[in-house]
């Protein structure tokens, strides 16, 4: 499993400024590979888009591809809004 | 086809609303209505084609369709701030840690103690010059968080508060400067004026409105008239290493930055180079620049205080609006009906503002 993170939005609304991430949890601790599977999970990634969306002024948008083997690439958008705090905080530690 | 609203057993929407309205409901609705209209717009891509079969162009609003949150009145309460700022500690759950309430001594953060006086400064242009109450124009509490995420490089509004990260200390060293948190804070305003869709030109004109407090919040506090200003937004938050003096130049739009990173400021000034986008919710900060160097125009050609009458036409105009999918010209028309409104039909002050507009490729 590949996650693919990437950023749009923002105060600046500068795409040069915006995050790009790619992690493989395959590489990382086993805690951080667990939390990151969990998080990131197809399922729970599809749950979050069903909750509260707005497009908050200068909030962020995320970009989320999950790569697994043999399938075709999931591609999830959601707002800062929807994603648990717990989640963010994964994001900024990896 | 017709959708059911599993929320009320009666309601008066019970055909297909088109999504310009949805997002109107979303806006301005109460609570159940709002997230009924979220609801259905989340739904919006599966009903599309079936709705494509049935397609007609939507119909205009009509004059009957008034907003559904009505404007406040002056509150005759209007008295003083009521700030909490938080220490988000460096974590994504908000508000975070409260550090400092209104009244407190400061707490010894920084940020924090910035925060609360800043805020303080953008609740007083908008009481003392424009008689509102806070955001909301009710007295609402100004809730900011500082040191919210780690290395953030953002700040936002996301409804209910202001968020301001610290930055990577590379693209950005920080998000503390006054004209940012007017921007912010302004955002608020806006909600609670009526409300303009964050996309394309509506989205612009919220972006531009909010650059419009953000700037007259700082020049206010410097007690700066029209000629000293810099008309910068976000001065000094770039990174050290980044070639440019501010995040926007409403004075120069396009020339804030240049930089090998970042890339060179978008901003236009005229409609001839109007960017049509998918990105950045339609360019939102990108087409902020023309309405912007518009204002700037007019302020210039007044001269004197900005947050005077050219701040008094803005947030007047801001309040008679009524139209959350307001375009450029829509806006431009409301300006100069509020400018006659306040210095008579055919002032001279009207032809500035005219001018101004027409000089951005906005004629009224």
């Amino acid at each position: 499993m590949i996650i693919d993170i990437a950023t749009d939005g923002g105060f600046g609304g500068i795409a040069a400024a915006a995050m790009h991430k790619r992690i493989n949890p395959q590489e990382q601790a086993q805690a951080l590979r667990d939390a990151l599977c969990a998080a990131f999970a197809p399922k729970a990634l599809q749950q979050m888009t069903q909750g509260r969306s707005h497009d908050c002024p200068d909030g962020l948008r995320y970009r989320i591809t999950i790569i697994q083997s043999g399938q075709d690439p999931c591609i999830f958008t959601l707002s800062e809004a929807q994603m648990p705090p717990e989640m963010l905080d994964l994001i900024d530690s990896v | 086809m017709c959708l059911s609203l599993s929320c009320s057993h009666h309601n008066p929407i019970a055909c297909i609303v088109p999504p310009y309205m949805l997002r109107v409901l979303a806006l301005r609705g109460d609570p159940a209505t709002a997230e009924m209209a979220r609801t259905l717009l989340r739904h919006d891509e599966e009903i599309r084609a079936e709705r494509a079969s049935h397609a007609s162009p939507p119909p205009p609003l009509s004059e009957g369709f008034a907003g559904l949150l009505p404007l406040p009145a002056v509150d005759p309460d209007l008295c003083c701030a009521d700030r909490r700022i938080h220490d988000g500690q460096f974590r994504a759950a908000l508000p975070g840690n409260l550090v400092r309430s209104e009244g407190d001594s400061p707490c010894g953060i920084p940020d924090a103690d910035l925060a609360y006086d800043s805020a303080g400064q953008v609740f007083s242009l908008f009481a003392e010059e424009y008689g509102r109450n806070s955001l909301d124009g009710r007295g609402m509490p100004l809730v900011a968080t500082v040191q919210h995420r780690r290395n953030y490089n953002n700040a936002f509004w996301n409804g209910e508060q202001m968020a301001y990260g610290t930055g990577d200390g590379k693209i950005f060293r920080t998000f503390l400067e006054l004209s940012v948190i007017g921007h912010e804070m302004a955002h608020g305003v806006i909600q609670h004026s009526g409300g303009l869709i964050y996309e394309n030109q509506s989205g612009a004109l919220n972006e531009s409105i909010a650059d419009v407090f953000g700037a007259l919040s700082q020049q206010r506090a410097l007690r700066q008239e029209v000629h000293q200003a810099d008309w910068l937004v976000g001065r000094g938050i770039l990174g050290p290493g980044i070639n440019g003096v501010a995040l926007r130049s409403m004075k120069a739009p396009g020339t804030a930055y240049s930089d090998d990173l970042l890339g060179r400021d978008p901003q236009p000034w005229h409609m001839d180079h109007f960017v049509t986008t998918t990105d950045d919710n339609g360019g939102v900060h990108i087409n902020s620049g023309i309405p912007n160097h518009a204002f700037y125009l007019f302020c210039n050609y007044l001269g004197g205080r900005s947050w005077e009458l050219p701040g008094q036409i803005w947030y007047r105009a801001l309040q008679d609006l009524n139209n959350p999918m307001a375009s450029f010209s829509d806006w431009a028309d409301q300006t100069l009906r509020t400018a006659s409104a306040l210095t008579g039909q055919g002032s001279l002050e009207g032809q500035m503002l005219r001018r101004a507009w027409k000089l951005v490729g906005i004629n009224v």
